[in-house]
């Protein structure tokens, strides 16, 4: 188990070193030039020249990898171009945002995918397993940004119940996270109903049924417990849409996170804040999904490393 | 499990219901707080250090923040602002300005006339490299006469010499703040220090920028309490912000939901004609091009009037000239009229009777950017120019302009906004017309022997009826004869508030400013 792990640890690493380099030759070749972005249309030759030399723009592209890479060891991920903050820094502060959502919503696209995913298996070819998969597939398929604005007119606008934009109270949440839950909680609604109907027709739960045991058990104990398993790779998956998704949700809900501090970073071409962000992306879902793989073994012992059966 | 793992279980609940607590009392402190107003633009401010700021964002909270030795009036007259008083040496070299007394700076610095030197040489050293040196390059020296009183000599009879000295980048900082946190200064809310009649408090970037009234204020002081400036970058969330009283105060609205904004009875729109303006230009060494009377037959080909009303209604009025009415030295040569047939009859005489092929580049940063550049390309194609669209990001687009040589650039006709910040015909024509060898600040290598001359004669000439002549002829020619752009139209700048919101300021500028605005219950 703990070369498992450890072993798990040294291929996050290079996943981790490997996005590093990938980022900083895709942000090279997209076309663009901070210097010219930041000096602004009315700033004079001299001007832009100056900075692209402050920015070591006019260093061979190796060197800059090499110094941004020695720094990053160092725990150093240098300043951003655009904000003349610490991108660590920057980045530090607005991950509880971004975590915040991502994780609230995945836990509730969770909880209400399996609840009506369990419902509408149980209730197969039914009322309720029409109405489920109804709603599930009109979630699935509702962009983030247009549920979001509508969920804001419906209870910002016109009921007046919770606060349209920015994130000061726990109010301010529910409306991001219910956005950003919507289409996650489709999918795992619908992946929970058929890995449910799989187990429902098998041998051990028939054997269940046969002993007598309560539906209830049988449907909970017997039945969701072994379809957990392809759900939890998707929620596992699911995560790493929602960190990309809360892009959208932060910019329509005015929120200063991870994802919209990327998206300026990318527009403005600000190379150091770019890279920082990537990694720290990367790295949580790196992780993310690393424990994903190892919480498979506390669901099901087969799966347990160590455990040489098949 | 130890006992110390259970006193870190126990730690973390208490920090989690703290940090709780702490979340909704300062939520409660912030929605309690009286006369505080809630600003949402499109973008955060960049930064604000003037030296270095080149967006509107930024600027409006400078000036919040800053006084600059005179400003513009809503009528674009020049004030006395930390000058009291300013003339011109009959040499029109040495202008000496008369300073106020008795003026802080917000970290407790007196204001004097070594303060404003300190500020002109830091801007225009060119081992600190900050983004406005450009604007300031007519400046040789800054001399301190004593305490109150100062020259600044310029290199030659410099005719928007006022204009310069007027611009949000010539708002003096405290230099004592400014030499103490060098780089850092005006990127956080505790490196910003002014005279203003605000002063910093906090700024989390792209959440919120507060800044609060200054009670040691030498001028009138501002009625609000406290400003907060919160950016909200979709425009859809920012007019539902507004209609549901989240903000006081919005800029930047779509123009498809401006008729809605104006019949809402909780709602104000204010427009203010702007120094901003939409053109088109072309790459002038580059065929078709190269040859006024093809620039002459697109503008002609364009019919500003219905591409206003369609996408633009009620937000702009049609160009009458290269500079907008707002911009001092400006002509008003009428509005370009529409004339497919004549369109026609240039073309055939320039020797494209059949019309060509080429490309309209654009972005969506601008206004209906992408859809102006199709409504463009719509009425070209009626005299037989075929336009192919390329919509470009914004970073995409700009590496284009700036330092290229005509060969290196592969732009034909392309989108650009256009308005000078200094509000004058100097700034608003100069860096874009006049010949460059590379496309530094003149993007379409537009180039005229006549206009050139007549630009840098204007630029040395002081007396304001000579250099408007002067500019007057250069607009003909750049307008009329030898087009440099398609100009479309003018810019209101269109602001929307809460309708207990009175006396906000709406510069030409495109600024929102708040030294006199209060709210109303």
């Amino acid at each position: 188990m703990l070369r498992y792990v450890s072993r798990r640890i040294l291929e996050m690493f290079l996943a981790l070193l490997g996005t590093s380099m990938l980022v900083f030759v895709m942000i090279h070749m997209i076309p663009g030039d901070p210097a010219l972005l930041l000096t602004g249309l009315e700033a004079g030759p001299e001007v832009v020249e100056q900075m692209r030399r402050e920015l070591g723009l006019d260093q061979p592209l190796y060197k800059q990898y090499w110094r941004f890479l020695v720094g990053a060891l160092h725990g150093d991920f240098g300043t951003s171009i655009r904000m003349g903050v610490p991108v660590l820094e920057e980045i530090l502060e607005r991950l509880p945002y971004t975590l915040a959502i991502a994780v609230g919503g995945t836990i509730l696209a969770t909880l209400f995918g399996v609840t009506t995913g369990v419902i509408a298996a149980v209730y197969h070819n039914r009322f309720w397993d029409g109405l489920v998969m109804v709603i599930a597939l009109l979630a699935a398929s509702t962009p983030s940004y247009w549920l979001g604005l509508m969920l804001m007119l419906l209870f910002s606008l016109w009921l007046g119940w919770l606060p349209s934009i920015g994130i000061r109270t726990p109010m301010h949440y529910v409306l991001p996270i219910v956005t950003l839950a919507g289409q996650s909680a489709g999918i795992i609604s619908r992946m929970t109903r058929s890995a449910m109907l799989d187990v429902l027709g098998q041998d051990y739960v028939r054997a269940a049924r046969a002993r007598g045991e309560r539906e209830r058990v049988v449907v909970v104990r017997h039945a969701l417990k072994n379809a957990l398993i392809p759900v939890l790779s998707i929620v596992g998956l699911r995560f790493g849409n929602l960190l990309a998704g809360t892009v959208l949700v932060e910019s329509v809900f005015a929120i200063p996170g991870v994802g919209r501090l990327l998206v300026d970073a990318v527009l403005w071409r600000d190379y150091p804040m770019i890279q920082g962000t990537m990694l720290f992306v990367a790295a949580v879902f790196v992780v993310v999904n690393t424990a994903t793989d190892l919480l498979y073994g506390v669901v099901d012992p087969r799966i347990r490393v160590g455990n040489p059966i098949g | 499990m130890s006992k110390l793992n259970w006193l870190d279980r126990q730690g973390l609940a208490w920090l989690v219901v703290v940090l709780c607590s702490g979340f909704f009392a300062a939520s409660c402190a912030t929605e309690e707080a009286g006369n505080s107003l809630i600003f949402a633009s499109s973008a955060d401010a960049t930064t604000l250090d003037p030296h270095n700021t080149t967006d509107s964002q930024s600027d409006q909270v400078i000036w919040m923040l800053y006084n600059a030795l005179i400003r513009y009036d809503e009528n674009m007259q020049f004030v006395p602002d930390l000058a009291t008083s300013w003339s011109v040496a009959d040499d029109d070299l040495t202008w000496t300005f008369n300073l106020r007394e008795g003026v802080r700076f917000h970290d407790g610095v007196p204001f004097d006339a070594h303060a404003v030197k300190a500020n002109f040489d830091r801007v225009l050293d060119p081992e600190q490299g900050h983004n406005r040196r450009s604007l300031f390059m007519p400046i040789e020296r800054v001399d301190v006469v004593d305490d109150f009183t100062m020259n600044v000599v310029t290199r030659y009879p410099f005719g928007a010499f006022e204009p310069m000295m007027a611009h949000v980048s010539a708002v003096i900082v405290s230099p004592k703040m400014a030499a103490e946190k060098g780089k850092d200064f005006g990127y956080s809310a505790d490196a910003v220090s002014g005279t203003g009649p605000f002063r910093a408090v906090r700024w989390r970037k792209d959440l919120e920028l507060i800044i609060e009234r200054n009670d040691d204020y030498w001028g009138d002081p501002a009625k609000l309490d406290e400003i907060i400036y919160r950016p909200i970058p979709e425009a859809a969330s920012r007019i539902i912000a507004l209609e549901s009283g989240d903000v006081d105060v919005i800029t930047h609205i779509p123009p498809s939901d401006l008729s809605r904004l104006e019949e809402d009875p909780f709602v104000t729109i204010t427009k203010t004609l702007s120094i901003g303006a939409q053109q088109f230009r072309f790459h002038c060494k580059r065929e078709p091009f190269t040859d006024p009377r093809v620039r002459q037959a697109v503008s002609y080909a364009i019919d500003r009037r219905s591409i206003i009303d369609n996408l633009m209604p009620g937000m702009v009025q049609a160009s009458t000239g290269p500079l907008t009415p707002r911009m001092r030295g400006r002509a008003d040569l009428g509005e370009f009229p529409y004339d497919p047939d004549k369109a026609r009859a240039l073309l055939t005489e320039a020797g494209y009777p059949d019309g060509f092929e080429t490309t309209i580049n654009t972005t969506a940063r601008y206004n209906m950017g992408v859809e102006l550049a199709q409504a463009v390309a719509a009425q070209l194609a009626e005299v037989g120019i075929q336009a192919e669209i390329e919509v470009l990001e914004w970073g995409s687009l700009r590496q284009y302009w700036g330092g290229l040589l005509p060969e290196d650039c592969p732009l034909e006709i392309f989108i650009m906004g256009a308005g000078a910040s200094s509000a004058d015909a100097d700034w608003g024509l100069r860096p874009i017309f006049a010949t460059q060898e590379r496309n530094e600040n003149n993007y379409g290598f537009y180039s005229n022997e006549e206009f050139d001359a007549l630009i840098m004669e204007a630029m040395r000439e002081v007396d304001t009826e000579k250099r408007n002549a002067l500019y007057h002829r250069a607009q003909e020619i750049v307008y009329l004869e030898d087009p440099g752009a398609v100009w479309m139209y003018d810019n209101f700048h269109v602001v929307g508030s809460r309708s207990n919101v009175s006396d906000l300021t709406t510069s030409p500028l495109g600024l929102v400013t708040f030294e006199r605005a209060f709210l109303t219950q």
